[in-house]
C-alpha cells in the first residue's frame, strides 16, 4: 500500500506505475495533487489504453456495483421519505377540512330562515282588490225531500234581499 | 397511503353522523294536548285533520274536550295556529226576523206602510194580500238557542249556528217553524238556513197551486 508521501514524491506526469494508479483510487487529496500536474491521469487511472483496469477487473466490478447498489438504496430511502409524516397529515387536514367546511355550507343552506325573516318574506303585500267571498247555499237542509227550492232571482244587481220559495205539499193546509 | 384512506374514511363517516342527526330530529314526532274553552274537540279533530302528516294522530277525550295530537314538529305548528284561530269566543249575532202571511186576491187589499218593501217584493210573486203575523229582533251568539213565540200561535225554534267568514254568513241550526193548532204544536216545517250578514231573506213556502203562502223576512247583522 502507498502512503500519500510516497506517492507524491514518486508521481510524474504519464506514469502507468500500477501501485501509483492503484492510491489514485482510494486517496481523493491525491487524486486532486494527481490531476493539478497531469489532468490525463483520470483517464489512465481508469485503464484508458490498457482495457484491464488498474487494480484488476474484479475491484473495478466490485467498485461500480458498491456504487450501483448505494445509488438503488438512496433511491429507496428518497421515495420512502417522498411524503414524510408532517405532510400526510397536512393532506388528511385538508381534506378532512374540505369535507367538513363542505357539509357545513351544505347543511347552512338547507337550514330555513330565522322566523322573523321568513314572515317578512312570506308576508302577503297589502291585496288592493277585496278578498272575494264563497257563496253557501241559502237552505242546506230541509224537512222534506219532496219539496222543491226555488231561488227568485233579483231585479238588480245592487239588490240586497234574496227571495227563497219552497213549494212543499207536505205543509199543513191551514198555513 | 393506507392511513390516508382510514383517515379519509372516518372524516367520511362523521360527516355522514353529522348530516344525519338533524334529520333524525325533524322526523321525530311530538304530542301535545289541546284543550278547548269555546269549541267542541270533535270539531276541532276535523279541522286539524287535512293538516296532518301521514305519521301523525290524535286522539279525542270527550271528559276534558281536549284533543291529543301526535306529529311532526314542523305540522304542529300549522296545527296549533289553526286551533288557536278555532277555539274563540262565540260571535256575537243580531237577528232582526218578521213573520207574513201572503195570499192571491182577487181584490186588491191595502199593505201597512211598514211592509211596504216586502208587499213589493212578493208582488213579483203575484202575492198582492199581505198580513203581518208578528217580529222579534234577538239579540244571540254563535251556538245559542233560540224560541219566539210570535202572533196566531206561531213559534220559531233554532240555534245560532256557527259564523263562516269565507262566505261572510250565519247558520241557523234545526231551524223550526211550528203552530199551534187545537192545543197542539204542529210543525209547519224544518231547516238549516245560512243567512248572509246584511243581507235581507225573504223564505217563504206553500203548496203546489197553493193561494197562500207563508214568508220569513230575516235580516242577519254582526
Amino acid at each position: 500500500m502507498t502512503s500519500c508521501l510516497e506517492f507524491r514524491s514518486l508521481f510524474h506526469a504519464g506514469t502507468n506505475d500500477p501501485a501509483l494508479l492503484e492510491h489514485l483510487r482510494s486517496c481523493d487529496p491525491c487524486l486532486d495533487y494527481a490531476a493539478h500536474l497531469d489532468p490525463d491521469v483520470m483517464f489512465r487511472a481508469i485503464g484508458g489504453e490498457n482495457l484491464v483496469p488498474p487494480g484488476g477487473v474484479d475491484a473495478f466490478v466490485d467498485d461500480v456495483m458498491r456504487a450501483v447498489h448505494v445509488r438503488s438504496k438512496e433511491d429507496v430511502v428518497e421515495s420512502h421519505h417522498a411524503l414524510s409524516w408532517p405532510r400526510r397529515l397536512a393532506v388528511a387536514a385538508t381534506i378532512a377540512a374540505s369535507v367538513v367546511g363542505g357539509t357545513l355550507v351544505f347543511e347552512h343552506e338547507r337550514q330555513p330562515l330565522p322566523a322573523a325573516i321568513q314572515a317578512r318574506a312570506i308576508a302577503p303585500r297589502p291585496v288592493v282588490a277585496q278578498v272575494k267571498l264563497t257563496t253557501k247555499p241559502v237552505v242546506e237542509t230541509y224537512s222534506s225531500t219532496s219539496a222543491t227550492i226555488v231561488e227568485v232571482p233579483s231585479e238588480s244587481a245592487g239588490d240586497t234581499t234574496k227571495i227563497v220559495m219552497v213549494i212543499d205539499d207536505k205543509l199543513p193546509a191551514d198555513l | 397511503m393506507k392511513r390516508v384512506l382510514i383517515l379519509l374514511t372516518l372524516c367520511l363517516f362523521a360527516t355522514g353522523v353529522a348530516i344525519a342527526e338533524p334529520a333524525g330530529d325533524a322526523k321525530a314526532l311530538n304530542v301535545k294536548t289541546f284543550q278547548f274553552k269555546y269549541k267542541d274537540a270533535d270539531k276541532a279533530a276535523a279541522i286539524i285533520k287535512q293538516l296532518m302528516s301521514p305519521e301523525g294522530s290524535m286522539s279525542i277525550q270527550p271528559a276534558s274536550n281536549s284533543l291529543v295530537v301526535t306529529d311532526r314538529a314542523e305540522k304542529m305548528k300549522a296545527i296549533t295556529d289553526a286551533l288557536a284561530a278555532f277555539d274563540t269566543a262565540p260571535h256575537p249575532v243580531k237577528l232582526s226576523l218578521r213573520l207574513v202571511g201572503a195570499s192571491r186576491s182577487e181584490t186588491a187589499t191595502k199593505v201597512p206602510a211598514e211592509m211596504r218593501d216586502i208587499g213589493a217584493k212578493l208582488a213579483v210573486l203575484r202575492y198582492n194580500a199581505i198580513d203581518d203575523l208578528g217580529n222579534a229582533n234577538v239579540d244571540g251568539h254563535e251556538g245559542q238557542p233560540t224560541t219566539i213565540d210570535l202572533q196566531n200561535g206561531y213559534r220559531v225554534d233554532f240555534k245560532f249556528g256557527e259564523y263562516d267568514p269565507s262566505s261572510d254568513s250565519i247558520k241557523l241550526d234545526d231551524f223550526r217553524l211550528s203552530k199551534v193548532e187545537k192545543d197542539q204544536l204542529v210543525q209547519v216545517y224544518q231547516a238549516t238556513l245560512n243567512l248572509k250578514v246584511g243581507q235581507t231573506l225573504i223564505f217563504g213556502a206553500t203548496k203546489t197551486h197553493g193561494q197562500r203562502a207563508i214568508f220569513l223576512v230575516f235580516n242577519a247583522r254582526r
